[in-house]
């Protein structure tokens, strides 16, 4: 009886560390969303860049102010952003993968908690 | 047939519940509406910036324009548009460009291009899915209905076992493969030469190759396949008769066919019913053959490769049970020519059935 009751505890806790695992993933999914929207946002500003004349005015909004900017500075700004955005990509990939990993072994652990449990109670029955 | 059921049987509804089927088409359905949601979005964004196009082009015509500014959330008060041509342009990212009209009306084309690209995508994408979601309902009432899968492994093993146990294997090849060439003969033969005089010229040579195959005695078979296509004459009524009645004098030829046969495969395999067998459905072919003289029609070659299947499969079954008629209902002619040959196992190679059909399918035909 005693063993049934620590296994279940045991099992509400691996179920409460995966339902948490599920959460973080969800969470990855939407910053990346976020990301990817970036990312394309960027590119877009970057091939518009490309196309202006190299005497065209740019200008940044900061705050509530329209600050003057190069073009060329401008340019170099919004590569660097693409590049942090990809990396940032990258590594919610790799964290996404490692959430995944996780959730499927612990799935497994449940699932034998499972199993061990039936069989207790199952034995316990014909006793 | 003794041959064990190889088939699986089950019920589409047992693999695809309907109710997880129509479950299925409804998430599907879902989908698609949320997509066409998207879709519609993107459209408005198109048309706002169509119409901000127009705008734009229309704003340098005229050097100011009075508009009514707004002030806050709920005042407006009235004022003047100047320098109609200075346009400050939101890249995106807090990015701005002056640009002028023109400059203005071509990005604003891009940004408008790449929106029909994403329409374009996400309506292929619900073709897709719309694609899906009928599968799903048609899956639906399918397992509705109660249709069934079957399932079944081909099987050429059992034909192997079946040779392997009653006849040599290498007579069956051979018998195919000799029906295979008679067949490519009379194919070759019907495409070069029409009407139905060469067609009955041609099976005789026919025949004569197939004795040369089988290095038979020429004179004699020959002679017995000469008179069997002749009948499509004018004189036919007369011969079969002849056939029928006096078995002694025509059964010779197919007889001699036979055994002349029955001792070439004999080298190959030692048991008797084999060799009968290999028989029977070698005269069975020459019925087949005569058959298709008989017919003598435009659409010969399309017989002769009915009468040769026949044949096939009539060798095929014949070595298997000797009841088996199932696969030779469609021809009674057929039937009769195997039950009868067969009947004749193990006695002599039995001339008359070889002979009998042939005589009564022209019985028949006139």
């Amino acid at each position: 009886m005693a063993a049934v009751r620590e296994l279940q505890k045991d099992l509400e806790a691996k179920a409460n560390d995966l339902s948490k695992i599920q959460k973080d993933i969800s969470k990855n999914h939407q910053v990346r969303k976020k990301y990817t929207i970036q990312l394309g946002e960027n590119e877009l500003v970057l091939k518009e860049l490309d196309l202006l004349n190299d005497d065209a005015n740019v200008y940044k909004l900061i705050g509530p102010v329209l600050v003057k900017q190069d073009l060329a500075e401008a340019n170099a700004n919004v590569r660097k952003r693409i590049e942090y955005i990809s990396a940032e990509l990258k590594r919610l990939d790799s964290t996404l993968q490692d959430l995944e990993e996780k959730q499927n072994s612990k799935k497994e652990a449940i699932f034998k908690l499972q199993q061990r449990i039936q069989s207790l109670q199952a034995g316990k029955d014909k006793a | 047939m003794g041959e064990p059921v190889k088939g699986t049987v089950t019920s589409l509804s047992s693999i695809f519940a309907p109710e997880d089927a129509q479950k299925a088409s409804v998430h599907v359905q879902e989908v698609i509406s949320e997509r066409q949601k998207e879709v519609q979005q993107l459209q408005a964004f198109l048309n706002d910036n169509t119409s901000l196009v127009n705008l734009v082009k229309k704003l340098p015509d005229q050097l100011h324009h009075d508009i009514t500014v707004p002030f806050g959330k709920a005042a407006f008060f009235p004022g003047k548009l100047i320098h109609t041509n200075e346009f400050m342009v939101l890249l995106g990212e807090g990015y701005y460009a002056e640009r002028t009209s023109k400059q203005t009306i071509e990005i604003l084309k891009r940004r408008g291009q790449g929106l029909e690209s994403q329409i374009e995508s996400l309506n292929a994408v619900i073709k897709d899915l719309k694609f899906e979601a009928s599968f799903f309902d048609e899956t639906a009432t399918e397992a509705a209905e109660g249709i069934v899968e079957i399932r079944e492994d081909y099987v050429e093993e059992a034909f192997d076992e079946d040779k392997a146990t009653t006849s040599g294997e290498d007579d069956f090849a051979r018998i195919l493969s000799r029906i295979d060439e008679l067949e490519k003969e009379e194919l070759e033969s019907e495409l070069a030469e029409e009407g139905e005089e060469k067609e009955e010229a041609d099976i005789e040579p026919e025949f004569r190759n197939l004795e040369i195959k089988e290095s038979l005695d020429i004179p004699v078979s020959k002679d017995s396949h000469i008179k069997v296509p002749t009948p499509n004459g004018s004189n036919t009524p007369v011969r079969p008769v002849d056939h029928n009645k006096s078995k002694e004098s025509l059964p010779r030829a197919p007889m001699s066919r036979d055994e002349v046969e029955v001792s070439t495969l004999a080298s190959s395999s030692s048991n008797v019913s084999s060799k009968t067998r290999v028989a029977a459905s070698s005269s069975s072919n020459a019925s087949s053959k005569t058959s298709v003289a008989a017919s003598g029609s435009s659409n010969a070659s399309s017989k002769t490769s009915i009468a040769a299947s026949m044949s096939k499969e009539v060798s095929n079954f014949g070595s298997r049970s000797s009841n088996d008629k199932a696969f030779t209902g469609s021809i009674v002619e057929h039937t009769h020519n195997i039950e009868s040959s067969q009947k004749g196992q193990t006695s002599a190679p039995a001339p008359t059935p070889a002979s009998k059909p042939v005589s009564r399918f022209k019985l028949q035909r006139k």
